[in-house]
């Protein structure tokens, strides 16, 4: 089975700030992680591997940089990587990175499954999953999977998390699939793998080795206007300490939560 | 088995897992290691302190080939691990010869899976380090010799019940929390039992980081000096062994050899 995974380099940390100009992340001094979700995929498609056989490949659009996330997915076991890296995709919405991407799995070929986590938590859009299987044209998408429950003559079943529940949808492989966290622990990696990761060779493809237009990449390709950005309200938080005795401060403290209703 | 509880116990944090400069970071460690060994010293590995993502301290010794010697490892284990991982830890530590293991519950993180009662056979509602000694006890028998921790700053009765229930489970030391000074909890615990206490020294001048660790002030940032406390702390406890946290190595470690 020939997996491919979608990961993404994002900040790792909560307070981030915003270019007024583009409206979009200000990243550079900002240390990036891989996004949290995207491990979830990574674990399901090394667990895939392990009951099917096959291979695991990382794919990944971003600067250099993004370098550091891919050795980190090969740490945990992945066996291939791609790096898309190109001036030209820089400041592309989902549809342009979904565009790119999807071109890269076609140039990876005879690809199974693609996954995806389930979002991105600095953009938080949840589209590039789908966007990459609507770019694949006949490829199906299940978003919100939070379970694998088999996989028999090219038909993929997954459950996917609705309201109130989850539905068991079947897929026709090759498909897309968009991962909650319910759906597996991720491994922590070990230093075997690391140090394996650290020499192992990634693939960097531009935009004229993936066949892109360059018309169809960066801001003047993308549909997606930033208007505005607001940065959310600061929660107010205080810290109270209570004097006496532990059944005087327990006293005290049940008294302020009572005050503000809190019991 | 018996253990020399005298014995320095040295801290150095394993590498991060991250890939920059990672041979750099691993020589480093080995340097660390070798240094601790070679004087004789107990070496600490301690397991994803504070949440933060660090390679074992097994893997580490596999790895870098460095040598076990009988009293002279002690590798931390929390809670933070799956079942599956747990085992490997336990069974590798035992393979290479480690048997000191010091087991608490952890921090933890969004990064970092948590036993689940079920998995070791416990009807708790989650698994703390009285679970993890208990099970390990169950499993492993007496292969490993198995630590605990004793935190005075917590309030007495809790933490004598703990230190009970810890015991009960099957520890055969406690390492207590970093102390700048005399205890009078720790004192009173350790006139009744004979358990050995090794007494955690702080090491780092930055104290402002251990009080912020407590919730208060424990000492002035200003005029607290590590290898004083340490003198003080080893005039006061004479007969216990000594954990030094957060030791440098490049600025301390010579001074401390010669008090040693």
């Amino acid at each position: 089975m020939k997996i491919v995974v979608c990961i993404k380099q994002v900040p790792g940390v909560s307070s981030v700030k915003i270019d007024p100009e583009t409206k979009r992340l200000i990243r550079d001094g900002v240390i990036s992680v891989i996004n949290p979700f995207d491990y979830y995929a990574l674990e399901e498609a090394l667990r895939l591997r392990e009951l099917h056989g096959g291979s695991v490949t990382v794919l990944s659009m971003g600067p250099q940089k993004a370098e550091q996330s891919i050795r980190e997915a090969l740490a945990f076991g992945a066996d291939n990587a791609v790096l898309l890296c190109d001036k030209h995709f820089a400041g592309s919405d989902t549809w342009g990175t979904s565009y790119v991407l999807a071109l890269a799995v076609r140039k990876i070929g005879d690809v199974d499954l693609v996954l995806c986590g389930k979002q991105a938590i600095d953009g938080d859009t949840a589209q590039v999953g789908p966007g990459i299987a609507a770019h694949m044209k006949d490829w199906p998408h299940a978003a919100g999977v939070s379970a694998i429950n088999g996989i028999e003559d090219h038909m993929l079943s997954v459950n996917r998390m609705i309201d109130g529940g989850y539905d068991e949808c079947l897929l026709t492989l090759p498909a897309v699939l968009s991962v909650i966290k319910e759906i597996n622990e991720p491994r922590v990696a070990r230093l075997k793998g690391w140090l394996k990761a650290e020499h192992s060779l990634i693939d960097i493809w531009d935009a004229d080795q993936i066949g892109a237009d360059v018309n169809l990449l960066g801001l003047n390709g993308s549909p997606t206007r930033v208007v505005k950005t607001t940065p959310p309200k600061s929660r107010d938080r205080k810290t109270t300490f209570f004097d006496g005795s532990e059944a005087e401060s327990a006293g005290k403290l049940l008294y302020e939560l009572r005050i503000i209703s809190a019991i | 088995m018996n253990l020399n509880y005298k014995r320095y116990r040295l801290e150095v944090s394993p590498p991060k897992q991250a890939v920059n400069h990672l041979s750099e970071r691993l020589t480093r460690f080995d340097e660390k290691y070798n240094k601790a060994v070679d004087a004789g010293h107990c070496v600490c590995v301690t397991d994803n302190a504070m949440g933060n993502l660090a390679f074992q301290g097994h893997e580490l010794i596999q790895e870098l080939k460095l040598p076990v010697r009988f009293g002279q490892v002690m590798i931390h284990l929390n809670t933070f691990h799956t079942l599956s991982d747990l085992h490997w830890i336990l069974d590798s530590c035992g393979e290479l010869g480690i048997k000191e293991i010091l087991v608490v519950s952890g921090d933890g993180s969004v990064r970092l899976p948590k036993l689940k009662p079920s998995e070791i056979d416990c009807d708790s509602a989650s698994v703390t380090s009285v679970e993890l000694l208990g099970y390990i006890r169950k499993i492993y028998g007496s292969a490993f010799i198995l630590g605990a921790a004793f935190n005075q700053y917590e309030p007495e009765a809790h933490e004598i019940l703990k230190f009970r229930r810890k015991i009960e489970a099957g520890a055969e030391f406690i390492v207590t929390q970093p102390m700048v000074g005399r205890n009078e909890l720790i004192e009173k615990v350790m006139s009744k039992t004979k358990i050995p206490f090794i007494i955690e020294a702080w090491m780092s001048p930055n104290i402002k980081l251990l009080s912020d660790c407590i919730g208060y002030s424990i000492a002035s940032e200003d005029t607290f000096d590590p290898m004083a406390c340490l003198e003080s702390l080893r005039n006061a406890y004479p007969a216990n062994g000594f954990y030094l946290a957060l030791l440098d190595f490049k600025t301390q470690f010579n001074n401390f050899q010669i008090k040693a």
